[in-house]
C-alpha cells in the first residue's frame, strides 16, 4: 500500500483545491509528451490574447505531464496523472532554474464504482487536485475540457463528510506529538457572524474515538454520530451553545485538514491513500 | 461545459483585474528621491526643485555639524535632517490615507499653515510624502518630531494594533496628586538607567489619556523606530494599555518604569486583549451599561422581541419563550451596546462526562480542549445566539462574565468538590 515516497512527496503539505472530473474521452497514456506540447501552445496562445494570466511578468510557461504509476488504489484504477507548469523568466540567464508555478493531478483511488460502468475509450480519473494560481487552473482545465470532452466541478465537502473525516483521522495513531484535532464552526446568520474553533488534544480525541469505534477497520455512520455528539455535549455543558446547529466548515488533524470549500492538505504519506480514497468517493458521487 | 464554483466561465477571463495600472493620474511625475547619500549631488540638486514653491534660501546659514548623522544630505537652504528621520517621516505619511494627510499634519503642528498651503494633496501619495519631507527638512525636523507624528497616526488608527491590559497595584497609600511632569521625568529616568538607546515621546489627550511611545534600541544599536511600543495611561486609574510590537524582553523594563513613575508598587497583566482600545477602556472603566443584580419585575414594554412583523395575522407560537429569552439576555448583557471585543479563548481542563446512554470515554483525566470564539463584535454575536435558537438561555456564565470579569482569556478547571462524592 505504501507508495514510493519520492512519487508522493509532492502531494504532501500543500493545500489542494478539489474538483470532480468526468471521464476523459480518448486519452492516451502514450501521448503525454504530445499533450504537454499542445497544452503549452494553448497557454502561450491564450497569453497572447491577453487572457487569464498574470500581467506584467514576462514568463515562458513550460508544461510537464507525467504518470504516477504508484498513485492508485488497485490495478483497476488508472495511474495518477500529474501536470506541472514551470516558468523561466526570459529576463534571467540561462542558468536560472525553472520555477514551479502550478501543479495539478488527476487521480483515482479505488474508484472502481465509476470505472466499471464506463465504456471503452474513456479514462476514469475522477479526482482533480490543484495548487497554484486560479488563472492557471482555468487554462489547464479549459484545455482538458476541449481536448477530452470532460467536465470539471468544484468539489465541496459537506459537514457530514467533514465529520467523517475528523472522526476517522482522529483515530489514527501518530508516532510523535501531533497537532490538535480541531473543528471550526461558523454561525454566519447572526447579527454579527461568529466563528468557533474547538480544538481537542489529540490523545484525548483518540481516546474518545477508541471507545466509540467497535470494529477495527470499520467505521459506521452511527459511530461517527456518537463521536460528534460527545464533542457537542461536552461543548454544550460548558457554553450552553448547540454546536450541532452551527455549520462545520473545517476540520484539521495531524493527518490532514479539510475545508468545506473543497480544500485539503495532507500531512502524512502513510495516510495519503486513505484520504485519497475518501476524496475519490466524494468525487464519484458528485459525478453520478 | 465547464462550471466553476463561482459560476464564471473559465475560457473568457479577462486579465484586466490583475493589471497594474496606477489608479491615480500621475501627471508629470516629479522625481524626488529621499535624500540619502546615494543620490546626493549637493550642487546640482538645486535645479531639481520645482519653481512652484517659494523656497527659503538662506545662503548665509551655516549648517552646524550634527553629531549623530554621518552622511547628511544638504541642499540649498542649509537645513540638516538625519536621513533616517527623513525616511521615517516619509513612511509615516505613506501610511496615512490620502484624504487624511492634511488633517494629521495640522494636528501635528510642526509645519506652519503657510507651508501646508504649499503642498499639493491631489498628487499621488508618494509625491506628497516627498514634499512633506522637504518641508520637514526646511524646519530641521528631528526624531522627536517624527515620533510625535507617529503618535498622532497611531492615536487615530489605534484599532489597527492589538492592545493588552495591565493593572497596577498600590501598596495601600492614599491617592497622591498626579504630577504629569514628575511622571514623565521618572519614567524616562527609569528606562534610560537601563537602556540609553531609546526614543521616548509623550502626548496628552483631552480624555486624560497619556500616550507614551517608546522606540527601543540595544546598548549598541540605535532605536528601531519602526517597532515602537505604545502605552496608554489614564492617570486617575490603575490601568495601563500596552501595544507592543517589540521583543518581549523589553516588557519588564517598560512595566517597571510605569510603576515607578506612577508611584504604584506592582503590575500584572490581565487576561484581556483586543484591537478595540475603547472597548477595553469601556470594560475596565465599567463604562458600558451593565446588568446590575436588581431585577425589574415588570415585563418589558411592548415586548420588543420581533419588531419587524407588523402583520397581525402572524402569531408567534413561542411568544412567551421568546420573551423569556429576551429578558434573560437583558439580565445577562444589559440593554446598552456591548464593548467591542474580537475574540475570547478558553482553555478547558475539565472532565469529559458522557451522556447517560453513551458507553464512551470514562477517563479520570481531563479532556483537554482549547476553544476560541471570534467575531467582529463578539459580545453582540453571543447575545444573539439564544434568540436565534443556537443556544440555551440563560447563556453560560463563562461567556456572559467577559465584560465584568474584564477578561477574554480563561483557563477552566473542574470545580473541586468540597465533599466526598458517593
Amino acid at each position: 500500500e505504501s507508495a514510493d515516497p519520492q512519487q508522493t512527496a509532492f502531494a504532501l503539505r500543500k493545500a489542494w483545491t478539489l474538483y470532480s472530473v468526468t471521464p476523459l474521452h480518448r486519452f492516451r497514456r502514450s501521448r503525454l509528451s504530445d499533450y504537454a506540447r499542445l497544452l503549452s501552445a494553448f497557454i502561450a496562445a491564450e497569453k497572447q490574447k491577453g487572457l487569464a494570466v498574470e500581467v506584467g511578468v514576462e514568463l515562458d510557461i513550460k508544461v510537464a505531464l507525467s504518470s504516477l504509476a504508484e498513485l492508485r488504489g488497485s490495478e483497476l484504477d488508472q495511474a495518477a496523472l500529474l501536470v506541472q507548469l514551470s516558468s523561466r523568466s526570459r529576463a534571467s540567464s540561462k542558468n536560472s532554474e525553472d520555477k514551479l508555478v502550478w501543479s495539478g493531478w488527476f487521480c483515482s483511488m479505488f474508484g472502481d464504482e465509476l470505472s466499471e460502468n464506463v465504456p471503452e475509450n474513456f479514462t476514469c480519473l475522477p479526482l482533480f487536485l490543484t495548487h497554484g494560481a486560479e488563472s492557471y487552473t482555468s487554462l489547464v482545465g479549459s484545455w482538458f475540457q476541449k481536448t477530452f470532452d470532460c467536465c470539471f466541478r468544484r468539489l465541496a465537502i459537506s459537514p457530514l463528510n467533514l465529520s467523517w473525516m475528523v472522526a476517522m483521522w482522529a483515530g489514527y495513531k501518530l508516532e510523535r506529538a501531533a497537532s490538535a484535532v480541531e473543528l471550526v464552526f461558523s454561525m454566519p446568520c447572526l447579527s454579527q457572524p461568529l466563528d468557533i474553533s474547538y480544538a481537542i488534544h489529540p490523545e484525548d480525541a483518540k481516546a474518545l474515538w477508541d471507545t466509540v469505534q467497535k470494529t477495527p477497520g470499520e467505521i459506521t455512520q452511527g459511530e461517527v454520530d456518537v463521536f460528534m455528539d460527545c464533542l457537542y455535549a461536552h461543548f454544550h455543558r460548558h457554553f450552553k451553545i448547540h454546536l450541532s446547529a452551527a455549520k462545520l466548515v473545517k476540520v484539521s488533524t495531524g493527518i490532514a485538514s479539510a475545508h468545506c470549500d473543497g480544500i485539503v492538505k495532507i500531512l502524512h504519506s502513510q495516510y495519503l491513500p486513505g484520504v485519497l480514497m475518501l476524496l475519490t468517493e466524494l468525487a464519484i458521487s458528485q459525478i453520478q | 461545459m465547464m462550471r466553476h464554483g463561482a459560476g464564471s466561465d473559465w475560457s473568457v477571463r479577462k486579465a484586466g483585474a490583475g493589471s497594474t495600472g496606477a489608479s491615480e493620474a500621475a501627471g508629470p511625475r516629479r522625481v524626488r528621491r529621499s535624500r540619502d547619500s546615494a543620490h546626493r549631488c549637493p550642487l546640482s540638486e538645486g535645479s531639481e526643485h520645482s519653481s512652484e514653491r517659494t523656497h527659503s534660501n538662506s545662503p548665509g546659514r551655516q549648517p552646524a555639524p550634527h553629531p549623530s548623522a554621518r552622511t547628511r544630505p544638504r541642499f540649498p537652504g542649509g537645513s540638516i535632517m538625519d536621513a533616517t528621520v527623513a525616511e521615517y517621516i516619509r513612511r509615516t505619511v505613506l501610511k496615512m490615507p490620502k484624504d487624511e494627510i492634511k488633517m494629521m499634519l495640522q494636528k501635528w503642528g510642526f509645519l506652519s499653515e503657510a507651508q501646508l498651503q504649499t503642498l499639493n494633496f491631489h498628487q499621488i501619495k508618494d509625491n506628497i510624502s516627498h514634499e512633506v519631507v522637504q518641508l520637514c527638512e526646511e524646519n530641521s525636523a528631528d526624531i522627536k518630531q517624527a515620533a510625535a507624528l507617529d503618535i498622532i497616526y497611531n492615536h487615530i488608527y489605534q484599532n489597527k494594533r492589538m492592545w493588552s491590559v495591565y493593572q497596577m497595584k498600590k501598596s495601600g497609600e492614599e491617592d497622591e496628586y498626579f504630577d504629569i511632569a514628575d511622571f514623565k521625568k521618572k519614567f524616562k529616568r527609569r528606562i534610560r538607567s537601563a537602556l540609553k538607546n531609546v526614543t521616548i515621546t509623550f502626548k496628552e489627550y483631552e480624555d486624560n489619556a497619556i500616550w507614551i511611545r517608546v522606540a527601543w534600541g540595544t546598548p549598541y544599536k540605535k532605536p528601531n523606530q519602526y517597532k515602537p511600543s505604545y502605552v496608554v495611561y489614564h492617570s486617575q486609574t490603575p490601568y495601563i494599555f500596552i501595544s507592543a510590537s517589540m521583543l518581549k524582553s523589553n516588557l519588564p523594563l517598560l512595566c517597571q518604569a510605569l510603576i515607578v513613575a506612577s508611584n504604584y508598587h506592582d503590575i500584572r497583566e490581565m487576561e484581556l486583549r483586543s484591537h478595540s482600545l475603547n472597548s477595553l477602556k469601556d470594560i475596565v472603566f465599567k463604562r458600558y451599561s451593565q446588568n446590575f443584580e436588581t431585577y425589574t419585575p415588570k415585563p418589558l414594554q411592548g415586548g420588543n422581541v420581533e419588531p419587524e412583523n407588523a402583520d397581525i395575522r402572524i402569531i408567534h407560537e413561542n411568544g412567551r419563550e421568546k420573551e423569556r429569552i429576551h429578558r434573560l439576555n437583558q439580565e445577562a448583557f444589559g440593554s446598552g451596546p456591548q464593548p467591542q471585543l474580537e475574540f475570547a479563548q478558553y482553555k478547558l481542563e475539565t472532565m469529559f462526562k458522557s451522556g447517560p446512554k453513551m458507553d464512551v470515554l470514562d477517563k479520570k483525566e481531563p479532556f483537554r480542549c482549547l476553544v476560541k470564539f471570534s467575531s467582529p463584535h463578539l459580545l453582540e454575536s453571543l447575545k444573539s445566539l439564544a434568540p436565534a435558537g443556537m443556544a440555551d438561555a440563560p447563556l453560560s456564565p463563562l461567556l456572559t462574565c467577559i465584560p465584568h470579569k474584564a477578561r477574554n482569556y480563561f483557563k477552566i478547571r473542574e470545580k473541586k468538590k468540597s465533599f466526598v462524592s458517593p
